[in-house]
């Protein structure tokens, strides 16, 4: 006790929770004062989760995604810190909601509160905005979907462009987005909203909690509605975790893609502005997204100034209108989601959207490209086998400008380019020159002629399967094959056969480029003389196929029809 | 409000029945407070110490190919850049720049020193007046073999195993741990 006395000497730390503990409470503890105090605890625990994120969560859009997508499978319970900060926010906005209708039931609002119920609807306003600031911070479809749509509403209010410029951070959606959400979502916004709710604390100690008649007690905040405080905190945030866990988290759909033709619904608290804009097509379009939520931000406002001056008039409006207005975002909340469910397209393109996530999600555990988002899908088996090929073949063998030197190239590998620069110039550092093969001559074009190495050209391309060859041209380059250039005298043509020289049967097809990553010191390939390391044992079949294939399948097209 | 310091001694053997009912229900509300705490502190411990008990970054542990052999013929150090794989947190990266090292010939062999300072891990530099090995960040020399000459340096420059093909030098780069005399990889 010593050290608080010393304490509470220097700091008033004991006077201060005294003061807090001991102001009067008139009327007795009450359950529905509680719904003031989960509101603040549930604004305290969003920002201690909102600042744990951040300690995972990058803002920029290459990165939102990922940095999401890994803070949720790999750190450790991320899917119950996210899953906890996403299901707060929609506890946050149903508290608030309950705590305005405790203030209009009881008539929180008349003098002297009105700005107690003016700040609370700004609480309200607060939350939504916190809750369309912070959905698109993962940059995965539904968030980004649901901001373009919120800020294509805004463009068309009056100077609603200049807006949508400074919130997007430019004309479109990119890094500034992200950078200027998360701003408003984890500073300005939480700064305003915790300054409104301390003013409302304020007023609830200067001028009371409520207007119901004191019932001739007047007792202290402790311990009574002190406990009823924290039991009501307490469900929530048993409630709260429950949701988490019993929904693993929340979701996170497949990173942003602009191209895509995603689906998109807001989040629940905004699905009856979503259904309403419905009824109301074209021009009318502004009647659902500023008229009708004008008017009732309107209405609300003015609800202690009616009846101030309309008296029982005005409390009996003030009772109507705000319950007509909860029923009908009720009742339009229900349509939609019902209307959702009997949608065949749209349960059909959702599933399909969690199965891309799904995927997105499995591959991210890999690591994401730098690129990020979307980039994410290079991690699939295609992108895969270019990782393999500048594992084991670009130190030798260049393609697309990058590496070789001491192998052929196989940029356009047999190509019918390639196939006539060899001919022309086979021990060109391009080809074989820095290999033991250089005893083949060099066909210049003293030698052969530009159509005679055409020909010769589409007669190697004839004995392949997928190369389209010309047959007349073909046969010309069969006959230059054995009688004028007498090729054959090192190069087989048919299947199986050894000779000096490769055997040319399909030269360049997937099933030769794959023998030859096989093992090319085979006797009807390079024999051998052959340097290139055998993969045979080194890599796997499935891994050989598709570098096979991604060579092959790289062969420009355009090659068919040139030469 | 005369009495209230003694409000720290509720629950002392002068209670009369409403101080323990207050008691009761103070300790009511510190334990669900207590609890709504460490329903957000206990998982918030577990998340943020994630770095603790996983690897967040990864580099390659492998050799890491450096050029062919012609590149290194001298016995002047010359500095190159390692390029391999990185998983940093959500990122893949591939082929980035993981190292450098300082690459010389020595009794006909190549020895590869770190350019990471044994001291505080700043770059060491090559000084071609002096012939020496040079950190400018707390004015460390380090003569050609890696050996600490003047500064304030505890251990030699930190040598990286090398492996040399025929046609290709490979260097597998490490970090070791700063500011300790004997040399600990890390990572």
């Amino acid at each position: 006790m010593r050290i608080l006395e010393l304490l509470e000497e220097r700091s008033g730390i004991a006077s201060a929770w005294r003061n807090f503990a001991d102001r009067p409470w008139p009327g007795g503890p009450a359950v529905r004062h509680s719904l003031f105090a989960v509101v603040i605890y549930l604004f305290l625990q969003q920002a201690i989760l909102g600042v744990l994120l951040s300690m995972y969560y990058s803002p920029s859009s290459s990165d939102a995604w990922a940095s999401t997508a890994y803070l949720v499978d790999t750190v450790e319970l991320g899917w119950f810190i996210r899953g906890l900060h996403d299901h707060g926010a929609s506890a946050f906005i149903l508290a608030a909601v309950a705590y305005l209708t405790s203030l209009v039931v009881f008539s929180g609002y008349r003098r002297p509160r009105e700005l107690v119920w003016v700040a609370a609807l700004g609480v309200l306003a607060l939350g939504l905005a916190e809750g369309m600031t912070g959905n698109p911070l993962p940059w995965d479809e539904t968030g980004y979907w649901a901001i373009q749509v919120e800020l294509g509403i805004a463009e068309q209010t009056p100077g609603g462009s200049i807006i949508k410029q400074l919130v997007q951070g430019g004309s479109q959606a990119g890094n500034f987005t992200l950078t200027r959400l998360f701003v408003l979502h984890a500073f300005v916004l939480p700064a305003v909203l915790g300054a409104l709710l301390l003013f409302i604390a304020k007023q609830r100690n200067r001028v009371g909690v409520g207007s119901a008649p004191p019932r001739g007690r007047t007792g202290t905040y402790a311990p009574g509605q002190l406990v009823l405080d924290m039991a009501a905190m307490t469900i929530a945030a048993g409630s709260l975790i429950a949701a988490t866990i019993s929904s693993h988290g929340t979701e996170l759909m497949a990173p942003a893609d602009p191209t895509s033709g995603f689906q998109a619904r807001p989040e629940w608290y905004f699905l009856f502005l979503y259904k309403l804009r419905m009824y109301f097509e074209g021009p009318n379009e502004a009647i659902a997204t500023m008229v009708i939520p004008g008017l009732a931000g309107g209405f609300l406002v003015a609800i202690p100034v009616m009846e101030a001056v309309a008296g029982r008039l005005g409390r009996v409006l003030a009772l109507l209108g705000y319950s007509s207005l909860l029923a009908g975002a009720a009742v339009l909340t229900n349509v939609a989601l019902r209307d959702d469910r009997g949608d065949e397209s749209y349960q059909k393109a959702l599933k399909e959207a969690n199965v891309q996530a799904e995927r997105a999600r499995r591959l991210a555990k890999e690591g994401v490209m730098p690129e990020g988002g979307p980039a994410v899908f290079w991690n699939d088996p295609e992108f895969k086998v270019k990782q393999l090929y500048i594992e084991h073949c670009r130190n030798c063998h260049e393609l697309d400008g990058f590496g070789g030197g001491e192998a052929p190239a196989l940029t356009d590998y047999s190509s019918r380019e390639w196939l006539s620069a060899v001919i022309r110039n086979p021990s060109d550092d391009r080809f074989f020159g820095k290999t033991k093969h250089t005893d083949m001559d060099a066909y210049g074009p003293d030698k052969i002629d530009a159509e005679k190495l055409a020909a010769t050209v589409e007669f190697l391309a004839s004995l392949t399967d997928d190369m389209g060859a010309d047959a007349a041209l073909a046969a010309t380059g069969e006959k230059l094959w054995d009688d004028e250039l007498e090729c054959s005298t090192c190069h087989e043509i048919e299947a199986g056969k050894a000779s000096d020289a490769p055997n040319l049967y399909r030269h360049g097809t997937l099933a030769w480029v794959e023998r030859v990553i096989r093992d090319s010191s085979q006797p009807d390939l390079f024999g051998k003389a052959a340097q290139m390391p055998k993969f045979t044992d080194k890599l796997s079949d499935e891994e050989i196929t598709s570098l096979a294939k991604f060579v092959v399948a790289r062969r420009s097209p355009a090659a068919a029809d040139d030469s | 409000m005369a009495d209230a310091p003694s409000k720290f001694d509720e629950g002392s053997p002068t209670d009369s029945p409403s101080s323990t009912r207050r008691g009761i229900l103070g300790a009511t509300a510190a334990a669900l407070g207590a609890g709504l705490a460490a329903t957000v502190l206990g998982p918030a411990v577990i998340f943020v110490a994630h770095p603790l008990r996983h690897e967040t970054t990864s580099g390659s542990d492998d050799f890491i190919p450096a050029g062919p052999p012609s590149l290194f013929t001298t016995t002047t150090p010359i500095k190159v850049d390692l390029f391999a794989d990185r998983v940093d947190a959500w990122n893949r990266v591939v082929q980035v720049k993981v190292g450098s090292a300082w690459v010389m010939e020595k009794g006909g062999k190549l020895v590869a020193l770190s350019t990471v300072c044994p001291h505080l891990g700043c770059g060491v530099d090559y000084d071609t007046s002096h012939n020496k090995f040079y950190c400018a960040c707390h004015k460390t020399w380090f003569g050609l073999d890696g050996s600490v000459e003047e500064g304030p340096s505890p251990r030699a420059m930190d040598e990286l195993e090398v492996e040399s093909a025929e046609k290709l030098v490979s260097i597998r780069f490490r970090r070791f741990k700063l500011g300790v005399k004997t040399k600990e990889p890390i990572g």
